[in-house]
């Protein structure tokens, strides 16, 4: 067997690479001039806890913060994805040791990021084959029920780490503001993906939203054959030419749900997966929220103004709306 | 002409009002308007941000969506019952628009979204009473309908179905140009108005919406 070396990612507080040339939702591999999913291939993902505790947080807090966070992804209807605890360990967060670890580790340079994983990829097939995650404890984390001010959420921040030791990229449904001291504030997040972390003692992010949920459902669906959900496609163009990177929302009004993607190529094309069969109003904004780091390499393209589709866009059950096209125009 | 025709009413005033036969079949058809109606608003929201595990929802967007009028052609066919009495069904088609306006964008300007186009289907049955009323002459009777239906609603690609239900009251009249009088089938023209109850079909609130509805059909009887 081949094996690559990792892709690192961070999780909350930007930075990172992310996974190499294509992502939508969830990393992408390249093989053979094709871009497969990164994935687990097997049924049940097993994973460690290192027994370090930290004030304020117990390594059985840990370990109960992460059989939580996993329990929430396992529960997302309609998909095959498991996760196996398989108790303590003294073996780090990082590095290829053969064990998925899960703990937490000393990385005072990194005055930013909460924490990171790092994934191990089978460069032959696309399958994920070793992943770990570490959490900083430069930061004070917390596992209190209703959430500490001042404290980071631990199952909150475990939470968007396993969307990534499972395979998901970052979402761009949020929106920030700067700061003062250079930073961003998060206003609104419609995904637990998004790379910003909420406020200290914020624990909304324990609860996964209709992003995520299509985002896992499109990785690791239960039955493929028999798929109920819809998907749009199409083309952001600017003055006539394909715009990559562009972030593209669908809403669904009756049901309230936002799902996200990103126009992936030159040519400006998308597909957004996981949508309730039905009409949708189908928005493009340019990655300004976070950095555009956070979600694709390349020369993406943040030089426009949001702007709507045309008309809603149906999205069929099972299948796929018509290309629609969403011009878009230079700030 | 017009003192002529009015001469002629009163001069039958005190016949029988027309009528349809008894136990005979009436075939109707012609055109349908159903006027526009809400079916509802919907903010795009996200999560605010604040210590605990609600916060105030960020507004990414507000939308609201109509269903334009539109006009379509129907057909009906009747039985009677009794000479004022008839039941009858039939189906009608239209193509109505969505339109939907998008507001409250911090980054974008509001905007009205091009109409999305609806395939329009209308399977309904209704009873129509012929009020007996004297004094309009022999061509003239009003009547009142009420009936219900089954709604059939594909978006313009015809790759998603809504289905729902809808009633209706209303009134009209029968205008006979030929027959009425009891001896020879009847042709004429029917126009009404009716008040439409519609639920569920292309709806995101899932909210009982009421409408008008106008049609005008010529009818014959066999």
């Amino acid at each position: 067997m081949t094996r690559a070396v990792a892709v690192l990612l961070t999780a909350v507080l930007t930075l990172a690479q992310s996974a190499p040339a294509h992502a939508y939702l969830k990393f992408g591999f390249r093989i053979g001039g094709q871009t497969v999913d990164v994935k687990w291939a097997n049924a049940a993902v097993r994973y460690f806890v290192n027994e370090r505790d930290i004030p304020g947080v117990t390594a059985p807090d840990m370990r109960a913060a992460v059989a939580r966070a996993a329990a929430t992804w396992q529960a997302v209807p309609g998909t095959t994805l498991r996760f196996a605890d398989q108790g303590f360990t003294t073996a780090s967060p990082v590095g290829l040791d053969g064990r998925n670890t899960l703990g937490f580790l000393d990385r005072p340079d990194l005055d930013r990021v909460l924490g990171a994983t790092s994934l191990l990829i089978d460069s032959s097939t696309g399958a994920l084959v070793e992943a770990d995650i570490f959490f900083n404890t430069r930061f004070t984390w917390s596992v209190a029920p209703q959430g500490e001010a001042g404290r980071v959420d631990v199952e909150s921040v475990v939470l968007h780490e396993l969307g990534h030791f499972v395979g998901l990229g970052h979402s761009a449904i949020g929106e920030t503001e700067r700061t003062a001291t250079g930073g961003r504030r998060v206003l609104g997040s419609g995904a637990v993906m998004f790379p910003i972390a909420l406020t200290p003692g914020a624990t909304a992010d324990r609860v996964l939203q209709d992003d995520d949920e299509a985002a896992v459902q499109d990785l690791y669906t239960a039955d493929a054959g028999n798929r109920t959900s819809g998907s749009i496609t199409g083309r952001v163009t600017k003055n006539g030419r394909g715009v990559y990177g562009a972030h593209v929302v669908a809403f669904h009004p009756e049901s309230g749900r936002i799902v996200g993607g990103f126009s992936l190529n030159a040519n400006g094309d998308f597909v957004i997966a996981g949508l309730d069969p039905g009409p949708h109003i189908v928005r493009v904004e340019p990655l300004d929220d976070a950095d555009v780091e956070s979600f694709l390499s390349g020369d993406v393209d943040v030089d426009f103004r949001a702007a709507y589709a045309p008309r809603m866009v149906v999205a069929p059950a099972g299948g796929s709306s018509g290309a629609v096209e969403v011009q878009v125009a230079p700030k | 002409m017009w003192a002529l025709a009015s001469a002629q009413v009163f001069a039958q005033g005190g016949q029988a009002p027309p009528s349809l036969l008894a136990h005979h079949v009436t075939v109707s058809g012609g055109l349908v308007w159903t006027g526009g109606y809400s079916i509802g608003d919907a903010t795009a929201v996200l999560r605010g941000n604040a210590v605990g595990a609600t916060a105030a929802p960020f507004t990414l967007f507000d939308a609201h969506s109509s269903v334009d009028g539109s006009v379509g052609v129907e057909g009906h066919v009747g039985f009677a019952v009794t000479p004022t009495l008839t039941v009858e069904g039939g189906v009608s088609y239209q193509r109505p628009g969505i339109s939907t306006d998008l507001s409250q964008d911090a980054e974008a300007a509001a905007v009205t979204l091009d109409a999305e186009h609806l395939v329009q289907y209308l399977f309904d049955a209704a009873v129509v009473w012929q009020i007996p009323t004297v004094g309009l002459g022999t061509r003239i009777q009003p009547f009142v309908v009420v009936g219900g239906g089954y709604l059939r609603q594909l978006y313009d690609e015809r790759t998603v179905v809504e289905t729902g239900s809808v009633y209706y009251a209303g009134a009209g009249v029968r205008y006979w140009l030929r027959g009425g009088d009891g001896q020879n089938r009847s042709v004429g023209r029917r126009p009404d108005g009716r008040a439409m109850w519609r639920l569920d079909g292309v709806d995101f609130e899932n909210r009982t919406r009421v409408a008008p509805m106008v049609t005008v059909h010529m009818f014959l009887e066999f």
